[in-house]
């Protein structure tokens, strides 16, 4: 996968957990799971904006590309 | 998910279609069969006794007799993938990458059964004469071919339809 989703990373440093995380973004915690484990295919903006706006970062912070 | 009576009529006439079909194909069977068992019994119930060509038009109707078992398969085929089809749609689940499939094989398996259809006509008209003439339901049909094209648009919409839902799905 070419591009790494650094969820758990960002959670750790905010001491905050994933079911938090997605009751205080209203996404379900299965689809936040699948965002966290790199089976998302497609993540939209809404929900970009949202996990920044909560964990107070950007989307840099959350995703980096690496290459195979 | 909204309940269609439409669905539940399709399942059952496709089924009795299917049973049909087979019922047809051991009719037409048997009735081959039979042209070799009693061949003037035959010959004379189908009024060709006497006529000049009459070994000639046998073995013609032998053909299209036999090439009318031989439809049964592809026709078979064609009503089971449809079954299944309802059976996915029934189960509110019909973009999947299995119909696609059935789709794009029921296309070709009209395209079969148009061509055993343009070759009954062939023969047809190969034996009709102004003493005898045939007037066969088959040959070229413009409806056909038209559903043929439809049956190969519609499996690219359910291929094309299979992956949107995956991306979707996979949308967080």
């Amino acid at each position: 996968m070419g591009i790494a989703v650094k969820l758990d990373d960002l959670l750790h440093e905010r001491r905050m957990t994933l079911t938090e995380l997605a009751e205080r973004i209203d996404i379900t915690l299965a689809n936040l799971s699948v965002l966290k484990t790199g089976k998302a295919r497609a993540i939209r903006f809404s929900t970009l904006e949202a996990i920044c706006s909560v964990l107070k970062c950007q989307p840099g912070d959350l995703l980096e590309y690496r290459p195979d | 998910m909204r309940h269609s009576t439409a669905l539940p009529i399709a399942y059952v006439f496709l089924r009795i279609l299917i049973l049909l079909n087979w019922v047809f194909a051991g009719c037409v069977l048997a009735l081959l069969v039979f042209t070799f068992v009693n061949e003037a019994w035959t010959m004379k119930a189908l009024g060709v006794t006497g006529m000049s060509d009459a070994a000639q038009v046998t073995w013609a109707m032998r053909g299209i007799a036999a090439l009318g078992v031989a439809a049964a398969v592809p026709n078979y085929m064609i009503l089971t993938r449809l079954l299944k089809m309802v059976e996915t749609v029934r189960a509110g689940d019909p973009f999947v990458a299995a119909n696609a499939y059935r789709l794009h094989a029921i296309a070709w398996l009209l395209v079969a059964m148009q061509l055993i259809s343009m070759t009954i006509a062939v023969i047809g008209r190969v034996i009709s004469t102004e003493e005898h003439p045939f007037h066969l339901d088959a040959g070229f049909s413009l409806n056909s071919w038209l559903a043929i094209i439809l049956c190969f648009v519609l499996a690219r919409v359910f291929a094309e339809g299979t992956l949107m839902r995956e991306d979707l799905e996979g949308t967080v």
